[in-house]
């Protein structure tokens, strides 16, 4: 009797402990998203609509109702969705041949993505700069090929500021999209094939949906970088594109409008988790 | 077409993958109707000869030809087989219906017509409850079902199960075998299933092609197959047997005289003489005890296993041969473990093979 009853009243604050120990390792990392992340967002949210005087929605007005801030705003989605679309058409086909190559091949071609990750993105904007300015590489070998006679100008134009932002940002496409395509059984296609499906119906009824998930996370990686880049633009194309983040800085930096400053990121921030929201949307309509 | 006329005909296919033989000129002729399983061990090309049929694989030589129509150069979506793999490759972006309905809708059939035929093939299947179900949501057997039902809805002309039970549990997996046979057989469906289960051979079709190293052995009905093997190769992969060497010492007419370690024995066969070979018998046909005009050997009963309706008895014979027999519980005493005993055999149902095509 007493054997059997032993075991009741220890078992009981068993359960209570194992819930308080998960607390306890849940509660480190609750602190530190919250402190890190959730905290300053609020403060950065505050920042733009409190001043001396109170309650203000004086920056979002600027931000919202001046001409040159919505161009600002238009460039900032602009560099977000051409890089975002290059780098997808890109990056699709790729992740394909990825998946397909073997052994030596795949590694390498895994490595010249996983390393320029390494290098600053300082350093892959001035290798552009580098390549594109007029006495730079391009430039002078087109010259001394004679296919040009004069200097293009390409440096601090709207094409250098996309081209250098896919090559940049191109790896966050790739590696989500071949993570899905790596692993897509190829008897999909095959039982799509023998089902009547051609080769562009297969792709379109059957890869397409299935590595939809990848294109989605590619997508939402790349955009939110891009829309929110500021050493690309600020070392491609400069003060003649004013996006969001040269805004921000500007307004931090030089002209001391902390708030203004907030009010940007806020928007910034907004089409970001606009974007990310409605691609999580989209991958998981059921069809 | 005629009951009894040609729907496929695989004429003289050859594949090679680098060095190996995959199919070595394979000629197979199936009527429309039946039901034929590619009998074999992993890598003897069984699944190879299916993707050839379904365009999946592109032979180097040889033709395909089907419902009439050659086929050998025709992309596999202008086929019309239809296909259940192992893995079944059920589309997880889509529902049973929508599964179900990838053939139809690919081919632009009219939206009542694809209705029609996808509730036709659920309910075919027994899964008219579930179409509007994800794949995901489905045990193994309810998504091998479907992908029956999605490879019967576009009516193929040929369908082709490649080791499509063999990811089912041993009870469900003979569950299967015995409906899908009847439900082939309703929809008058031609059949080509790739297994290397022999059980499910013999259970499923009415011819059952023995293949090994990229030949098919032997082409026969199920019965005729265990009862007449014609290679040692199909000898051993389908059923139980008794093998013992010898060489032949005289041969007359479609039969010959063997000496073995266990004695002289006689077996159905054409050799010259001095020829090496394996006479060979089933379980069944060894009794207890001599028989006129038979063989025989003694031995050691080695082991005893119970299998209900029947006892299997093997004998150690010495000289490193063995003896295996069936005994039914009917045939009096089962002889116990270490009991001294006598088996024989009809001469009739005893085949000599070639030695060299051990398997």
């Amino acid at each position: 009797m007493t054997e059997a009853a032993l075991p009741a009243p220890v078992a009981a604050p068993a359960v209570d402990r194992e819930r308080l120990a998960a607390i306890g390792f849940v509660l480190p990392s609750f602190v530190i998203i919250a402190g890190v992340f959730a905290l300053p967002l609020v403060l950065l949210l505050g920042v733009s609509v409190v001043d001396a005087n109170g309650l203000t929605f004086a920056h979002y007005k600027r931000l919202l109702g001046t001409p040159y801030y919505l161009g600002v705003i238009w460039n900032s989605l602009r560099l977000g969705l051409l890089t975002t679309l290059i780098a997808f058409l890109i990056s699709y086909p790729a992740a394909f041949a990825l998946a397909r190559a073997r052994g030596a091949l795949r590694s390498v071609l895994l490595a010249t993505l996983f390393l320029p990750l390494a290098a600053s993105v300082i350093v892959k904007a001035f290798a552009w700069t580098i390549l594109l300015r007029s006495d730079g590489i391009v430039n002078e070998t087109l010259i001394a090929l004679g296919i040009i006679e004069d200097p293009i100008r390409m440096i601090f134009t709207e094409t250098a500021l996309i081209v250098g932002a896919v090559n940049i940002f191109l790896p966050f496409m790739i590696l989500p999209i071949y993570a899905i395509v790596a692993q897509l059984d190829p008897r999909y296609a095959e039982a799509a094939a023998t089902l009547g499906a051609s080769p562009v119906g297969t792709f379109f009824r059957v890869i397409l949906p299935l590595t939809l998930p990848g294109i989605i996370a590619g997508v939402a990686l790349v955009f939110s970088l891009s829309v929110s880049a500021y050493v690309v633009p600020t070392l491609l194309i400069g003060e003649k594109y004013p996006t969001l983040a040269t805004t921000i800085a500007k307004a931090y930096l030089l002209a001391r409008e902390p708030g203004f400053g907030a009010a940007a990121g806020v928007v910034l921030l907004a089409i970001a988790i606009a974007v990310v929201a409605l691609s999580a949307r989209l991958s998981r309509e059921p069809k | 077409m005629s009951e009894s006329s040609p729907h496929l005909v695989v004429r003289g296919v050859s594949k090679r993958y680098g060095p190996t033989t995959v199919l070595d000129h394979i000629d197979l002729t199936i009527r429309r109707g039946e039901l034929v399983t590619l009998l074999g061990p992993s890598g003897c090309g069984k699944t190879t000869l299916l993707r050839a049929i379904a365009g999946l694989a592109q032979p180097d030589t040889g033709k395909v030809e089907l419902a009439g129509r050659d086929i050998t150069n025709v992309p596999p979506h202008k086929r019309n087989v239809g296909v259940v793999f192992q893995s079944y490759a059920l589309f997880p972006h889509l529902t049973v219906a929508g599964n179900v309905a990838f053939g139809l809708k690919v081919r632009g059939a009219a939206k009542r017509e694809i209705d029609a035929a996808v509730e036709r093939a659920l309910s075919l299947v027994k899964l008219g409850h579930l179409g509007g179900r994800r794949i995901s949501a489905l045990s193994g057997g309810q998504q091998q079902r479907v992908a029956l039902a999605r490879a019967i809805a576009v009516e193929p002309d040929v369908l082709l199960f490649d080791e499509a039970l063999s990811a089912l549990d041993r009870k469900l997996r003979e569950e299967m075998q015995v409906e899908l046979r009847r439900l082939l057989q309703d929809v008058k469906a031609t059949a080509i299933f790739v297994t290397h289960d022999q059980d499910e051979a013999l259970t499923m079709s009415d011819r059952v092609a023995v293949m090994n190293k990229g030949r098919i052995e032997q082409l026969a009905e199920p019965r005729e197959l265990y009862l007449r093997p014609a290679s040692l190769f199909a000898l051993n992969f389908v059923g139980l047997s008794t093998r013992i060497s010898g060489t032949v010492l005289a041969a007359d007419n479609g039969k010959v005289d063997v000496e073995t370690k266990l004695g002289r024995m006689s077996a159905l066969g054409n050799f010259q003489a001095g020829s090496p070979v394996i006479v060979a018998a089933r379980p069944e046909q060894l009794r207890l005890g001599e028989q006129g005009e038979a063989n025989s050997a003694a031995g050691r009963v080695r082991s005893v296993v119970f299998q209900g309706s029947r006892t299997l008895v093997e004998v150690d014979a010495g000289a490193g041969e063995s003896l295996l027999a069936e005994l039914s519980g009917r045939d009096g005493a089962i002889p116990r473990v270490h009991d001294e005993i006598r088996l024989s055999w009809p001469v009739t149902e005893t085949f000599a093979f070639p030695m060299e095509a051990q398997a």
